[in-house]
């Protein structure tokens, strides 16, 4: 197996919620192969965002902070670079795509200056190649006519284009790590498969590099990811590949969240919903943080936080009843 | 948009009559016209003068008081002295001051460099110190120079100018206390006669306490409507795409948030001028300067009703025009606004 793009260790940030500690990454470890297009799930508040912002060190900081981990990407721990080392990660060797299209782009200036800004940034490039650059990356990522929309402002352009325009932002110098925070969310389902399309067609085409993918939408991640990281409370509920995780979620929470996709033969019933609501930050049950909601409690997962168990074959899952859900016994002999 | 422009420039004309018509009629309902105001000024000077028994004896003969009626079209109903106004002043024409016996024009071209001078000055030192200090207390929020400008800054805000002018007087005038600037005027008397250090020093000294008297009050407004405009922009979704891509804050701060944040303002120069061109009457009564303001005021005290109108026109026309150039800027300013 190939060493990983990028390691994160034990990650920890919280936020200063009136006056406490709010956990919104409590402990996530995981790795990013390279070629690998990675998916984090989860629902409004299980911590993905602020994992893959910590990664960025895009944690507004009052009221976040990075409290401890590492994040380790080329053999060095970005956490520890001084700001501007960090600077020149950012955007040349792991870029991000943002959710809402419109406004993560700058709406008083043209899209031609707003993505060239990054190959002037880190590359020395004349003017005229860095304009070239942006034409091709644009016609990279399916901007018709982009050499003549180069003077267009963001309120030009529709919602699915400007974020091919955010893609090709972060697409420019070449990133080896890219991280889209829900870069679907706020678009149409046509639009949202043709961009899913257009990402997985440029992860084929960068070898090395990788992708990681942030949803709360476990169809987007079944059309493009191969790998799946379910968060719930901050913390790595379960890993797995996307075929074994359609085919046999283990958690369950992440059983939860399959049942309330609508299937072909659901038609005419009600939809499945995990009861109850993600408790708000600092409401965290102790114990294992889906507890609250889990239908299968027991009375040891109110008091005690199971640990992420692997189960060997890349699939690791944190919860008590582990040994108990059905046909995991070979998993787990399979486990060293 | 040139149709839109267009549009608003056309607006201006019923505006402007609508404007004038009000005023005008005023004029005209208000006790004690110029006529009367004459007839007492000649009346207290025979009493000064001594020339024969009291003041109330002077007799104006009725035939001139009607011929001076319908020179100052008097006699006719306000509507139809109102069209003579409005005709008189489409040939350009403001009449005569009535007070100065010169034409309007002329005394308020006279004051105009003075309030000009003042209120340009104001203007620009207002915007030159505000903004950078608005960014400063944007980028350091919280931190003791934001506090500290804050307190400042709504102190200002809480004393009007006229009223800071007088302090300052009473404290730097040579009074009591300080002897640092001249107690008011625009310039030190023979001021042509000095050489050109002396008038740049001297014109200096002048100048300082009223500025600041003019400036005190938009400081406050100002600074705090930079600081939250900055603010709110560093918050937006661009922002964190701007550190996404590994730019400084510095570049981030300049080269993103600030343009999106200097919006509001941009569009205020526009409403600007007509307060720059106005002057002050308090301020210019504490510091004795002879501007537009003092003008105006005194105008209206001697019902030299002339001089009145012309103010009138000149302030309606700038404050009207200011504002289809804030439109204007804003158009500039901001590439997704399009009037159409």
């Amino acid at each position: 197996m190939s060493q990983p793009l990028l390691q994160v260790k034990d990650l920890h940030t919280y936020f200063n919620v009136e006056g406490q500690r709010a956990w919104a990454c409590a402990g996530v470890s995981f790795d990013v192969l390279p070629g690998e297009f990675l998916g984090i799930v989860g629902e409004s508040g299980s911590g993905k965002s602020v994992t893959a912002l910590s990664i960025m060190r895009l944690i507004p900081d009052p009221p976040g902070r990075i409290d401890s981990g590492e994040v380790v990407f080329d053999g060095r721990d970005l956490l520890q670079l001084p700001l501007n080392e960090m600077r020149r990660v950012r955007g040349r060797d792991i870029a991000m795509i943002f959710q809402e299209p419109m406004t993560s782009l700058n709406p008083v200036l043209n899209i031609g200056r707003q993505v060239m800004e990054a190959v002037v940034l880190h590359e020395n490039l004349s003017q005229e190649e860095s304009r070239n650059r942006v034409i091709e990356v644009l016609e990279q990522v399916g901007i018709p006519d982009a050499d003549k929309r180069l003077k267009d402002y963001p309120h030009q352009f529709s919602g699915g284009m400007r974020q091919r325009v955010m893609i090709a932002m972060a697409l420019i110098c070449k990133p080896r790590l890219l991280i889209a925070d829900e870069p679907t969310t706020a678009l149409d389902v046509t639009i949202q498969a043709q961009i899913l399309e257009l990402m997985a067609d440029l992860q084929n085409q960068r070898e090395d590099s990788a992708t990681i993918l942030i949803t709360h939408d476990l169809a987007v991640v079944a059309e493009s990811c191969d790998r799946v990281i379910v968060m719930y409370g901050g913390r790595i509920q379960e890993v797995a590949s996307t075929r074994d995780l359609y085919q046999q979620p283990l958690h369950p929470y992440t059983k939860g969240l399959m049942g309330s996709i609508p299937q072909e033969d659901s038609k005419g019933k009600p939809l499945f919903a995990i009861r109850g609501n993600v408790p708000a930050i600092l409401d965290f049950p102790p114990g294992c943080r889906f507890c609250s909601r889990c239908e299968q409690v027991e009375d040891r997962c109110r008091s005690e936080e199971p640990p992420l168990v692997d189960l060997g074959g890349g699939r690791a899952v944190r919860c008590h009843l582990v040994e108990k859900l059905p046909s995991n016994a070979e998993a787990e002999e399979a486990a060293p | 948009m040139a149709a839109y422009f267009a549009r608003r420039f056309l607006l201006l004309i019923p505006t402007f009559i609508g404007i004038t018509f009000l005023v005008f009629s005023i004029t005209q309902f208000v006790p004690g016209g110029p006529i009367d105001q004459m007839i007492l000024n000649m009346q207290a000077s025979a009493t000064e003068g001594g020339v024969g028994g009291s003041g109330s004896s002077v007799e104006i003969p009725p035939e001139s008081l009607a011929a001076l009626k319908e020179h100052f079209n008097l006699d006719k109903p306000f509507f139809v002295a109102y069209g003579h106004w409005l005709w008189d002043l489409v040939q350009l024409d403001l009449g005569k001051s009535y007070k100065y016996n010169t034409p309007v024009i002329e005394v308020i071209t006279s004051r105009f460099p003075i309030s000009i001078y003042f209120g340009l000055l104001g203007f620009f030192l207002a915007y030159l110190i505000c903004i950078p200090l608005g960014v400063l207390k944007a980028v350091r929020h919280g931190s003791r120079l934001d506090i500290a400008s804050s307190m400042i800054v709504f102190a200002g805000y809480s004393i009007p100018g006229w009223a800071l002018g007088g302090v300052l007087l009473v404290l730097l005038g040579g009074g009591s206390f300080l002897d640092w600037v001249p107690l008011g005027g625009f310039r030190s008397e023979g001021w042509e006669n000095f050489s050109i250090w002396q008038k740049i020093t001297d014109q200096l000294h002048h100048t300082i306490l009223p500025v600041m008297a003019y400036m005190v009050g938009s400081f406050a407004t100002l600074t705090i409507l930079m600081k939250n405009s900055l603010m709110e922009n560093l918050g937006q979704d661009y922002v964190r795409t701007a550190f996404a891509k590994g730019l400084s804050e510095r570049a981030v701060i300049f080269g993103h948030a600030l343009r999106n944040s200097l919006i509001p303002i941009c569009t205020g120069l526009g409403h600007a001028i007509g307060l720059i061109m106005a002057g002050s009457y308090l301020i210019e009564k504490v510091f004795n300067i002879q501007g537009i303001g003092y003008l105006g005021y005194t105008s209206i005290v001697d019902r030299d009703y002339a001089v009145v109108m012309g103010i009138l026109v000149i302030n309606t026309l700038l404050v009207l025009i200011g504002n289809i150039l804030s439109d204007v800027l804003y158009v500039l300013v901001d590439p997704r606004i399009r009037f159409s």
